[in-house]
């Protein structure tokens, strides 16, 4: 390796680390704003919750695999609250969320004890392999293993009669009604679980930083958000699994495209204007109606990215005018 | 009896205040496998009564049994567990974003509690459904039998409307309740749907209540036809008796009412 390519890989691999780490934020925005079409604003709160969680658990020697499992747990129990506001209290969603949230800024604080906790020791669990690469190297293996598991297992669920049962509330609630589908309880599993998985991003991320602050969730609908449509715009993904895959490289893509304007030397401080203009832009690039809900009925028959069908257009029924 | 509805009472608050009572001491009865076409002008309460028997409005009194059991008693979810359901609007009672094979699952699973262990038992549709699905629209003679992986917002309005139907016949429901369900189409998708509704309210064999504002269908579908003018029953006949109505008789009805009614 030469002395100039070694910065450049270690740029990649930096930049692949970080998407790997925020793509269980990515993928937990999916879930709630893609497949539930529920906008879920707990996912800022429930960021820093895990975040926070995870360092002052690892800080006090706890095992980093149950310090990432309560960060899990706590951002489920964010999420079912917000749900449970939502669904039994009859607010709106927005709100429901935005309400959770500014609780969960006061629940975080108290939790980590003070505002900013640095996590200097990680003991780790596997002896991962480096590949000559370091510290990037073995977070790059670890992290790439968990999430194909990850994507795997969440592919897995929504193809069974839940995960159907999951994808009808968000396309039509109305017909899922109609058919049966516990809808409250179905928005708050998933709910739940999306915020699990964003607890989960912010205890990877915090170790990954090597440190949890009480404000590192702010944006983060929107930085899942956006990632999920950097990844649907490249991939264009027709099919579950490739919708979640879409989403993971997304997340990589757009933490390479941050780690690229920092590199030709953007100022840290302009980072989330540059941050909202690349959003922007691949929001406009994409061609995707904010706010990035699922399809209404109206104009689902249009939309470009839908999931698992075929090309055909519409036929008429026999004795049926086109 | 089936479907016994006992001194049903609904009323809602009207613009600028007041109150409309629209059922007051309402009955209905209707037994098992019978399919009665109700009619009525706007506001009469067909719709409404629709509603009231899905569980989409709560009732203010009365009760609403369904082979025995008081709907009012169980939660939405448990309650659409019984009903088969097509709505107006085409666009409703699918879910576009899903293929034709996966809204038929959904439907068929309207038995099971899918938001629970239970629906995580195995990926679905599976093969062996999307080949039973395939040959059930064969056997309805539908041409969408080699497309059942077509997203269903893909579809026309009179497919879909199809779909909804079929949709609505699985999970073997107890009372069948179809909402106008052919006022949003074309004459001719119009006479598809309503022979394939005919046939297969006729093969499921279970009670139905069709709303309609076409005159032509309330004289040719169904065993009993009804008539509802501000909540309240205005005639009732079985098919027999049926055979006497003319289009224009029931047009002089409904006028008869309105006078009535004005003063």
């Amino acid at each position: 390796m030469t002395g100039h390519n070694a910065p450049m890989l270690s740029l990649w691999l930096g930049a692949y680390d970080q998407g790997l780490a925020y793509a269980s934020l990515a993928l937990g925005t999916y879930l709630t704003l893609r497949v539930l079409n529920f906008a879920d604003l707990t996912v800022d709160g429930s960021f820093a919750l895990g975040g926070g969680t995870a360092a002052v658990l690892i800080t006090n020697g706890v095992p980093v695999p149950l310090a990432i499992l309560a960060a899990v747990v706590l951002g489920g129990l964010a999420g079912t609250i917000t749900a449970l506001i939502h669904t039994r209290l009859g607010v709106n969603d927005l709100f429901a969320g935005i309400l959770t949230t500014t609780g969960l800024y006061t629940v975080t604080l108290r939790v980590m004890g003070r505002s900013n906790i640095p996590i200097t020791d990680i003991t780790p669990v596997v002896n991962w392999p480096d590949f000559g690469q370091g510290d990037d190297g073995r977070w790059a293996i670890a992290l790439t293993c968990v999430l194909l598991g990850m994507v795997a297992l969440i592919a897995l669920l929504l193809a069974t009669d839940f995960g159907l049962a999951l994808r009808a509330i968000g396309n039509n609630p109305t017909m899922a009604r109609a058919n049966a589908v516990n809808q409250g309880l179905g928005l708050t599993l998933g709910i739940a679980a999306g915020n699990a998985l964003v607890g989960l991003s912010g205890a990877l991320v915090a170790m990954y930083q090597g440190f949890a602050d009480v404000t590192m969730g702010i944006g983060s609908l929107i930085l899942g958000l956006g990632m999920v449509i950097i990844g649907e715009s490249v991939l264009r993904p027709r099919s579950v699994p490739t919708a979640l895959f879409a989403v993971v490289v997304g997340a990589i893509l757009f933490r390479l495209l941050i780690a690229i304007a920092l590199q030709l030397g953007l100022d840290p401080v302009d980072l989330k204007l540059t941050t909202a203009v690349l959003l922007l832009a691949a929001m406009s690039l994409g061609h995707i109606k904010l706010p990035g809900l699922n399809a209404s009925p109206q104009d689902a028959a249009s939309e470009p990215a839908a999931i698992a069908g075929s090309e055909a257009e519409a036929d008429p029924l026999p004795g049926e005018q086109p | 009896m089936s479907l016994l509805v006992d001194k049903l009472c609904w009323g809602h608050t009207v613009p600028g205040g007041g109150w409309r009572q629209l059922f007051a001491n309402f009955d209905f009865q209707s037994p098992t496998g019978e399919f009665t076409v109700v009619i009525g002008s706007n506001g009469s309460g067909k719709s409404t009564f629709l509603n009231l028997l899905a569980g989409t409005l709560h009732s203010n009194s009365g009760s609403i049994r369904l082979h025995d059991k008081p709907l009012q008693q169980l939660s939405d979810h448990r309650r659409a567990r019984r009903i088969g359901r097509v709505m107006q609007n085409p666009l409703e009672g699918t879910c576009p974003g899903l293929t034709i094979a996966e809204n038929l699952r959904l439907a068929e699973g309207r038995r099971r509690s899918v938001i629970s262990w239970r629906g995580l038992s195995g990926v679905h549709p599976s093969r062996a459904d999307r080949r039973r699905y395939r040959d059930l629209l064969e056997q309805l003679g539908l041409p969408l039998a080699d497309r059942i992986d077509t997203l269903v917002g893909q579809l026309s309005g009179g497919q879909r409307q199809t779909i909804s139907l079929v949709m609505a016949t699985l999970g073997q429901p107890q009372l069948l309740l179809l909402d106008e369900h052919t006022a949003a189409l074309d004459p001719r998708a119009e006479a598809t749907v309503m022979a394939l509704t005919d046939r297969l309210v006729r093969q499921l064999g279970t009670t139905a209540l069709m709303v309609t504002h076409s005159l032509d269908q309330a004289l040719s579908f169904g065993d009993r036809l009804v008539m509802l003018h501000e909540g309240r029953i205005l005639g009732d006949w079985n098919a027999r008796e049926r055979q006497h109505l003319t289009p224009e008789s029931l047009r002089e009805m409904y006028g008869a009412a309105r006078v009535r009614q004005t003063n």
